[in-house]
């Protein structure tokens, strides 16, 4: 399962990291993150664009024709736009430093076959072999390469389409109004900002060195919606029965994939093999991982049992 | 379920305020979590009663001027709108 090099990894406390040639992904740069589309296609609309904007002015009502011709009007526009100008870039040396978007970027450089992929790893765990996150030159490979790697696109629109599905539910049922809706998008994000929270905690409490960011948490925390949302759509069609059989099935694929994800995050390669090394400490950190994954379910029933009646 | 953003809020200024009000010498040194206490050797574990006496300790540093204010903001806007 492991490559026969991380074995002999040199420090106890990086984790083995897989590294992988440039030329064997493909890629241009390494370092991009999304397909550059901008260069044909924007030449192609500035071409159109050009002559029918020179066309607009003339075609249009003579007094709006003569309002723009008027030399002073004409200064007012430019300063305004380059006061826009000036804002904007304003805005975009700053915004980094309040919302981290390039770190966000990455989370969310996917396409169709890996959310294939990884909605079908989460439904069914059980065959995936190989968990560990290849690297390339010390950065994480985007998620759109690698299937293991956590992002923020489904999390993101699973929570959306849970309030969706809980609004459906609550209808069916008569019982919905509209401030329901933002209950229960309140009442799911509070639960995972609580656990976020608990989990960080407790990582700082046991003091694991790990590369294990907030924002990579958030994305492990969101993937149990997909399983509420399966649940519950279930369980509007074929009733109690069948949302307590497909709940049951979505939290076990869910215990099983966070422990085998977490397990190559929290714990020290040398347990990752499956060996116990060094009793106590790792054995905390296994009670820890263990507590995280079985939350899950938990709050996957809580979050959808009144739901379905 | 009215477990709401809004509640979790309250509840973590509450938290936060109740580890800001435990008194030093009267309650922390008797039951042995005191500041000067905590520092065992210089081995690699600090482990989790040291780990939270740290973390108990800097909660009420950093957070003693914030907490001020925060708290008086809330005390007015409760007695506003209740």
């Amino acid at each position: 399962m492991h490559p026969a090099g991380s074995a002999a990894a040199g420090t106890p406390r990086q984790p083995s990291k897989r590294r992988i040639p440039v030329s064997h992904l493909g890629m241009a740069d390494p370092h991009q993150l999304f397909d550059d589309t901008s260069s044909a296609q924007s030449q192609g609309y500035g071409a159109q664009r050009g002559p029918s904007g020179l066309g607009y002015p003339t075609a249009s009502a003579s007094p709006q024709a003569a309002f723009l011709a008027d030399p002073v009007s004409n200064m007012a526009m430019a300063y305004g736009s380059s006061l826009a100008a000036q804002g904007k870039e304003l805005v975009d040396k700053n915004i980094d430093r309040f919302i981290p978007v390039t770190k966000l970027k990455y989370y969310f450089a996917v396409d169709t076959l890996y959310v294939g992929k990884k909605l079908g790893l989460l439904f069914f765990p059980y065959l995936h072999q190989d968990w560990e996150v290849q690297y390339q030159q010390d950065t994480p490979v985007a998620p759109r390469f690698d299937v293991n790697a956590p992002d923020l696109y489904i999390p993101a629109m699973a929570f959306i389409t849970y309030v969706l599905v809980a609004g459906l539910a609550l209808g069916t049922q008569d019982r919905f109004s509209p401030d329901l809706l933002g209950l229960q998008a309140s009442s799911a994000l509070a639960w995972l900002t609580l656990e976020v929270l608990a989990i960080l905690l407790s990582l700082y409490l046991v003091t694991v060195n790990t590369d294990l960011t907030t924002i990579d948490l958030v994305a492990f925390l969101g993937y149990k919606y997909v399983g509420m949302i399966g649940g519950i759509l279930m369980g509007l069609l074929f009733g109690k029965i069948g949302y307590y059989l497909v709940l049951g099935w979505c939290c076990m694929s869910i215990f099983v994939f966070m422990i085998r994800t977490l397990r190559l995050k929290i714990l020290a390669e040398a347990a990752a093999e499956g060996v116990p090394v060094r009793g106590a400490r790792n054995q905390l950190r296994m009670y820890l991982t263990m507590a995280v994954a079985a939350a899950q379910p938990l709050l996957m029933y809580w979050l959808t049992f009144h739901l379905v009646r | 379920m009215a477990f709401t953003l809004y509640s979790l809020l309250q509840a973590a200024l509450l938290c936060v305020n109740a580890i800001a009000v435990l008194h030093e010498e009267r309650f922390l040194k008797n039951i042995g979590w005191g500041t000067d206490q905590g520092i065992g050797g210089f081995g690699e574990e600090p482990g989790i009663k040291s780990q939270l006496m740290n973390l108990i300790r800097s909660v009420r540093t950093v957070m003693r001027v914030p907490l001020i204010i925060v708290n008086s903001i809330v005390i007015v806007l409760l007695l506003l709108f209740g």
